[in-house]
């Protein structure tokens, strides 16, 4: 019995997400939240390895109370319970801590066979988490992941999508994989377990219920860096549309702003 | 044969050019050669292509009035176009002359928020409709498949599209128009009122006439407030029996959904191909899926439609679906609906030659009718390809093949199309439900509605346009050209 872990993480619709150009700071009010889209591949991959090989499977992520909600959008397709790490010490962490964090708050559960992870997030867009996390567990990694093919004798082989071509590794468990999109497409849940998830309890971890916890290495202390300002990018100018119905006169039209910015 | 009328038009001559040039100036006008292919056909270019001597694109009401008057003086056939994606030739010039474009009439002008009405010019696309409204906290319930399609192009095919079932159709949001009459008078028609008991409803007359009675310049449309939560369901069945019979139990379940979709495995596969993303399941559990429903539900909250989802659970097992897929996601319904109007793209883009029909049947004879037509296209060779919106009985059915040979291809699909809208009649169907006439489907109609009906439409025509020089050729008018 494999006993797997994924990792999630709750965003705010990056699409809908506004930055306030005075103050730097990102205006979430009234955006939706979902699960970090390339989270949804890792969770899937994670329940085509507990269909395939047998197993118990267990989503963690860490924010406040609502990303909840991400545990149980695991728990509907199939994760069998969720573990939130949520308090006001884990504020304003970096990846630093909070891979310290997540690995801490697993280790109570654990220790895990296979952990999945997204390789980034759209909010954060550090692709560090994944690789902290597997120094963390002590474990080996298999990135860009593509298709698991067996899972024996302690050894899983998989092949990975490189930009050179199809690589075939093996890795000893325990092993932390992030998978690329395509092989692992996020199934829905069916009705009566995602009515189900609604209820389903989640184990809900403070700093004061972690085993063995650091406070200095959680939260802003336990963080290695510092964001001293946010701001927008300088957009450049927009450019300009011709179409003046025809070839001919767009042409002349061209032509004439040419001519105008002294370029002819 | 009434319908049938000797015409002959005149060609536009230069004096006649310059006359259109004058109202919309060098840069809005293309005449010859230099008129762009693509005003030649619509999306069904296999109904066959038409140029037009000249293509003119109005900004204003008052434009479009000019160039009526001229051409009316100088019986020259005008052709209105919004952004050319129908299905069955509405917009092709099949008598040359003038194509008058309204895609540049693409402004919203006013929201009357009190009222929740939009007044807008008619080249407005859906989708940015839709956007703008859902912007104002409103919704423009009307959701055709084909997003990039004009407002003005929807009102005149009265497009239904996959909320009808709860919504209606364009026509229920229609309270007012501004139209150019052929002789280039204008007119206009309804009240931003909700009743009218005052006279004949020339509004009514006026949506879905596909241009063939007026050009429509300004549109007051109805809103409602947006929904403030949506959740769909995809629920796929073993059999197309199972998944049509379940549709009327939904809608007895008073679920009130605001679309039920059918789709069947063959759809599913293709658009699957064509997307790269496998979405709607082909296969539960080891079982394959030979038809799904995607039925979404609209209310306050997800806590508030608890009961209705419940529900839908126990209709859709009680009808033999072989489970309830959720998609309560905004990716999910992303992933979903894109899928969902990939369908006829999918379809266009795995098939060489491709005819359509949009029929209508009563919602207890889907299941009969999709059989019979899957057995006519077997007989024939043809591939039938089908999707649609299942809540109302409205089918789109393709018939599909990759003969070497158009004529051949033609030949064959003609004798499916008989047979099928011959069936439909049988079955107390229309001959569309939303792509409308156009050229394509005159004789289909005439034989649905019968030569007392037709004739009626004609004389009506003859009303609005004694000159016959608006739209000619199209929905129930044929035309001889005398030499």
């Amino acid at each position: 019995m494999l006993k797997i872990l994924v990792c999630v993480k709750q965003i705010p619709d990056v699409d809908l997400v506004k930055m306030d150009p005075e103050t730097g700071n990102l205006v979430r009010d009234g955006v939706p939240s979902l699960m970090n889209p390339l989270d949804t591949n890792a969770l899937e991959a994670a329940l085509q390895i507990k269909e395939r090989f047998g197993g118990t499977l267990t989503a963690i992520t860490m924010g406040p109370p609502a990303a909840a909600e991400v545990l149980r959008e695991s728990i509907s397709v199939g994760a069998d319970e969720g573990v939130l790490v949520s308090g006001r010490a884990f504020g304003g962490a970096d990846t630093l801590s909070t891979s310290y964090s997540i690995a801490k708050a697993a280790e109570m559960s654990g220790p895990y066979d296979l952990i999945f992870a997204g390789k980034e997030t759209l909010d954060g867009a550090t692709g560090q988490m994944a690789s902290q996390l597997a120094e963390r567990f002590d474990c080996s990694q298999i990135s860009c992941c593509t298709e698991i093919e067996s899972i024996e004798n302690g050894v899983v082989r998989a092949k990975r999508q490189l930009d050179s071509g199809v690589q075939t590794v093996e890795a000893k468990l325990p092993c932390l994989i992030t998978v690329e999109k395509a092989g692992f497409i996020p199934r829905l849940p069916r009705l009566n377990s995602w009515l189900q998830s609604k209820n389903a309890p989640i184990t809900v971890l403070d700093e004061n219920s972690i085993a063995g916890l650091d406070t200095q290495l959680i939260g802003v202390p336990g963080s290695g860096t510092i964001v001293p300002k946010i701001y927008p990018p300088q957009l450049p100018e927009p450019g300009q549309i011709l179409n003046e119905g025809s070839m001919n006169a767009t042409v002349n039209k061209l032509v004439e702003l040419l001519e105008e910015r002294g370029v002819l | 044969m009434e319908g049938k009328i000797t015409k002959t038009y005149n060609k536009v001559s230069p004096e006649i050019l310059e006359q259109l040039r004058s109202v919309v100036g060098d840069r809005r006008i293309q005449f010859g050669e230099a008129v762009n292919p693509v005003y030649s056909h619509d999306e069904m270019p296999i109904y066959g292509k038409y140029f037009p001597e000249v293509v003119c694109e109005a900004e204003s009401t008052e434009e479009v009035a000019a160039i009526m008057k001229i051409c009316s003086e100088n019986n020259i056939p005008v052709t209105p176009r919004g952004a050319g994606t129908g299905l069955v030739g509405g917009c092709v010039p099949l008598y040359g002359g003038v194509v008058l474009s309204t895609s540049r009439m693409n402004k919203i002008l006013s929201y009357d928020m009190n009222n929740l009405v939009v007044h807008i010019q008619p080249g407005v696309l859906l989708c940015d409709l839709a956007a703008d409204a859902i912007a104002h906290g409103l919704m423009y319930p009307p959701d055709p498949g084909e997003k990039t399609a004009t407002v003005g192009g929807n009102v005149s095919t009265n497009a239904g599209g996959m909320r009808a079932v709860k919504y209606g159709v364009t026509r229920d949001y229609v309270l007012a128009m501004t139209v150019v009459l052929p002789s280039g008078e204008v007119i206009k028609l309804g009240k931003t009122v909700c009743k009218t008991s005052s006279g004949y409803s020339l509004l009514h007359l006026m949506i879905g006439s596909e241009g063939t009675l007026g050009i429509i310049t300004e549109l007051t449309l109805k809103l409602i407030p947006k929904p403030a939560y949506d959740i769909s369901f995809i629920v796929p069945f073993k059999t197309v029996e199972e998944c049509i019979a379940a549709v009327p139990e939904i809608k007895l379940a008073n679920l009130d959904p605001q679309s039920i979709e059918f789709f069947d495995a063959d759809i599913v596969e293709m658009s699957s191909r064509f997307t790269g993303e496998p979405i709607f399941p082909v296969n539960m559990d080891g079982t394959a899926v030979a038809a799904s429903l995607l039925v979404t539900l609209v209310g306050d909250s997800q806590e508030a439609l608890m009961p209705q989802i419940r529900q839908l659970g126990q209709v859709a097992a009680g009808a033999g679906a072989m489970d309830v897929l959720v998609v309560d996601t905004a990716e999910r319904k992303k992933a979903v609906w894109a899928a969902r109007s990939s369908f006829l793209t999918a379809i266009e883009a795995q098939t060489r030659f491709l005819d359509e029909m949009d029929v209508v049947v009563p919602v207890d004879k889907i299941a009969k009718f999709l059989i019979f037509v899957r057995s006519a296209g077997a007989e024939t060779g043809i591939t039938i390809r089908n999707f649609g919106h299942a809540g109302d009985g409205n089918l789109h059915i393709y018939a599909c093949a990759d003969d070497p040979d158009e004529a051949e291809f033609h030949r064959r699909a003609k004798i499916v199309m008989d047979k099928s809208y011959a069936k439909c009649t049988e079955f107390q169907g229309q001959v569309s439900g939303e792509h409308a006439i156009g050229h394509a489907k005159k004789e289909y109609l005439r034989e649905s509605v019968g030569d007392t009906v037709f004739n009626l439409m004609v004389q009506i025509k003859k009303v609005f346009d004694p000159l016959m020089i608006l739209n000619p050729g199209k929905v129930c008018t044929n035309l001889e050209e005398a030499e």
